[in-house]
């Protein structure tokens, strides 16, 4: 399973998402976005923004970086002002 | 230069903590620091670095005061509003400590502001092109930047100390390309007290860095302060960063 952590305002709009998701072959934060858009397009459009990061296990990852079975996906809103 | 009995009393509190102690005092007397921004951020950055006895702070804004800043800018009062922001700065810091020579650059960042030499940058700025020259320039020529930034209820922080490494910048975690998003401090708001909390940490990471005790570079801090939560982050280097990767 992958624990998944919508940091901040992302909170907000991820609603009743569920906390854990399957882990699958080849599973990458680009991918997990893209299937909450269906059922939470408002999400997955705050996820879309430039600047949001992704981190896995407290790492900095990349979009298309693998996840691990047993990892902690948090996606983190950009935070821009002064 | 040994401290003269005024500053022994001034900063008493520092010098009673074994791990500051004179030296330590001495080593923010001797530091000569850039505040970039002195919105949100650089007031309590500033405030907390003159009130520490930091040598000289140099403070870089091009703006004036307006009316919707003084819920969250504390260096500023009513009296202030229309005039240059780092001019009221001057003012207020001077009066906290008047051994903190303070140098004025009422202009935005450029690259005439960053000719002068700095012990370490601190980025209060609000958009990436400023942050990501600073960033350029802290890679290039070796000095620690402390970066800070907020939005809403969020804040961030995130500090290299590039005399000690280098790789992993600024634009290994977030690209220079990147474009900026629709949500800002101008059309969203944000809270005063949070620009406060990383202004704070800010200060303390820079007094950490001038008195040697960092060791985490590229460390990412975030702050919720609607759920109350923290939240530690490590980077990596890019290898093929354009700023400081190999390859």
């Amino acid at each position: 399973m992958i624990k998944l952590l919508f940091f901040g305002r992302l909170g907000d709009f991820a609603g009743d998402v569920a906390p854990q998701i399957e882990a699958t072959e080849g599973l990458t934060p680009a991918l997990v976005r893209e299937s909450l858009a269906a059922d939470y397009p408002a999400l997955a459009a705050e996820l879309s923004q430039p600047q949001v990061l992704v981190s896995l296990d407290q790492r900095i990852a990349r979009w298309d970086q693998v996840i691990s079975d047993g990892a902690e996906l948090a996606f983190l809103p950009p935070v821009t002002g002064g | 230069m040994p401290l003269n009995d005024s500053q022994f009393m001034r900063y008493s509190r520092h010098l009673l903590m074994d791990d500051i102690a004179e030296s330590g005092q001495q080593k923010l007397l001797d530091a000569h620091v850039l505040i970039v921004g002195m919105g949100g951020l650089g007031c309590p950055v500033s405030l907390y670095l003159a009130a520490a006895g930091v040598g000289q702070l140099s403070l870089c804004d091009g703006d004036t005061v307006d009316r919707s800043n003084l819920q969250r800018q504390i260096l500023y009062t009513e009296d202030d509003c229309d005039k240059a922001k780092v001019v009221c700065a001057q003012a207020r810091l001077n009066a906290l400590n008047a051994d903190t020579k303070i140098h004025l650059y009422n202009e935005q960042l450029s690259s005439q502001v960053l000719a002068n030499s700095y012990d370490l940058v601190v980025d209060c700025t609000d958009n990436l092109t400023a942050r990501q020259q600073l960033n350029h320039h802290c890679v290039s020529h070796k000095i620690p930047l402390v970066s800070g930034s907020a939005l809403g209820w969020e804040g961030q922080l995130m500090a290299f100390d590039f005399a000690a490494n280098e790789h992993l910048c600024l634009n290994c975690i977030i690209d220079k390309d990147s474009a900026e998003p629709i949500m800002n401090c101008g059309n969203s708001g944000v809270v005063g007290p949070v620009l406060g909390a990383v202004g704070s940490l800010q200060a303390t990471t820079v007094i950490r860095i001038l008195l040697g005790y960092f060791n985490q570079h590229g460390q990412i801090q975030r702050y919720d302060g609607k759920n109350g939560q923290w939240l530690g982050l490590l980077a990596e280097a890019n290898q093929h960063c354009v700023i400081c990767g190999t390859q």
